[in-house]
């Protein structure tokens, strides 16, 4: 697996598209598409928002993170901020960082993008 | 050696921490700075207790005043974390003070004792969202601190879901 993170509106998905030869066709997005496609998918976007989605209809993101089978998955840094007032955005904010934790334990590369720029932070080079 | 470890909420940064100092020999202290008010911050206590546990931490609650801690020669400390002690400074009168003049010689306090010492700190600034100017004060004192940390540090490392990001320093984990 390979994971790719970073701000929002970074780049993140032209950069997964140009390096990976894929097409919007290929990407699965967390935001709103059936949680059941995500496991399979070959690659998923916007996985932070699929996480608050799995904790609205109380399915565990930490086990459903761990059982992704995808090549490559996409997810927004979110955790850089003050602690969110309300208890459902707070429980978001820790999921997603427990999520990602998870996921970058699993992937073999991580990069992240930010203005554009991707920098490999786990991983060797091809 | 000082190793400044930051990085968003849950991102791992204290099991890094912890990870540092798993090989040290001599006394390892846990600063913990957290005040336990409230249900979330007694979870997260428990939650940090249970992953500490049999790594030979004696821990230390001490919420403001990092000087006055009386340490021994040549301890390890871990110190969690910047932002519960820069909000508790920052607001522990009725009148907000500048958080700065008394972390910055605390931090130095520990310095002087300790043969390791690994701070937690927080990136609390990039969320993009404007607050009240109190919470925007402490923004600005967190970035203030984390800059002036990581001046007096040899390491300092970003974590980002877990992967460690060399900022500053060699290789050290």
């Amino acid at each position: 697996m390979i994971m790719i993170t970073g701000g929002a509106f970074q780049g993140k998905r032209d950069f997964v598209k140009k390096q990976f030869a894929l097409s919007d066709s290929d990407i699965a997005d967390g935001g709103n598409c059936e949680l059941s496609e995500l496991t399979n998918a070959r690659c998923i976007c916007n996985y932070e928002l699929a996480v608050k989605r799995m904790l609205a209809d109380y399915i565990d993101p930490l086990g459903f993170t761990a059982g992704l089978n995808c090549e490559i998955v996409i997810m927004n840094e979110i955790g850089g901020g003050i602690i969110p007032i309300e208890k459902s955005e707070r429980e978001w904010r820790e999921m997603t960082g427990r999520a990602g934790c998870i996921l970058a334990d699993r992937a073999e590369k991580v990069y992240r993008v930010c203005c554009g720029i991707a920098t490999m932070i786990k991983g060797e080079q091809a | 050696m000082t190793t400044l470890i930051t990085g968003g909420a849950k991102c791992g940064k204290s099991r890094l921490a912890e990870k540092l100092l798993d090989n040290c020999g001599g006394r390892k202290l846990y600063i913990a700075t957290m005040q336990p008010y409230g249900e979330e911050a007694l979870a997260a206590i428990e939650r940090h207790r249970k992953i500490r546990a049999g790594k030979g931490f004696e821990t230390i609650e001490k919420y403001t005043g990092l000087h006055e801690i009386r340490l021994p020669e040549k301890c390890h400390i871990l110190l969690e974390c910047m932002a519960n002690l820069c909000a508790n400074e920052m607001f522990r009168n009725e009148d907000i003070c500048d958080p700065t003049e008394r972390i910055m010689p605390g931090i130095r306090h520990l310095q002087k004792y300790a043969e390791t010492l690994i701070i937690v700190t927080n990136n609390v600034g990039s969320d993009g969202v404007t607050y009240s100017p109190e919470t925007n004060g402490y923004i600005e004192a967190m970035g203030r601190l984390n800059t002036l940390t990581a001046g007096i540090s040899d390491n300092v490392i970003e974590c980002v879901y877990g992967v460690p990001v060399i900022l500053k320093g060699r290789s050290c984990y």
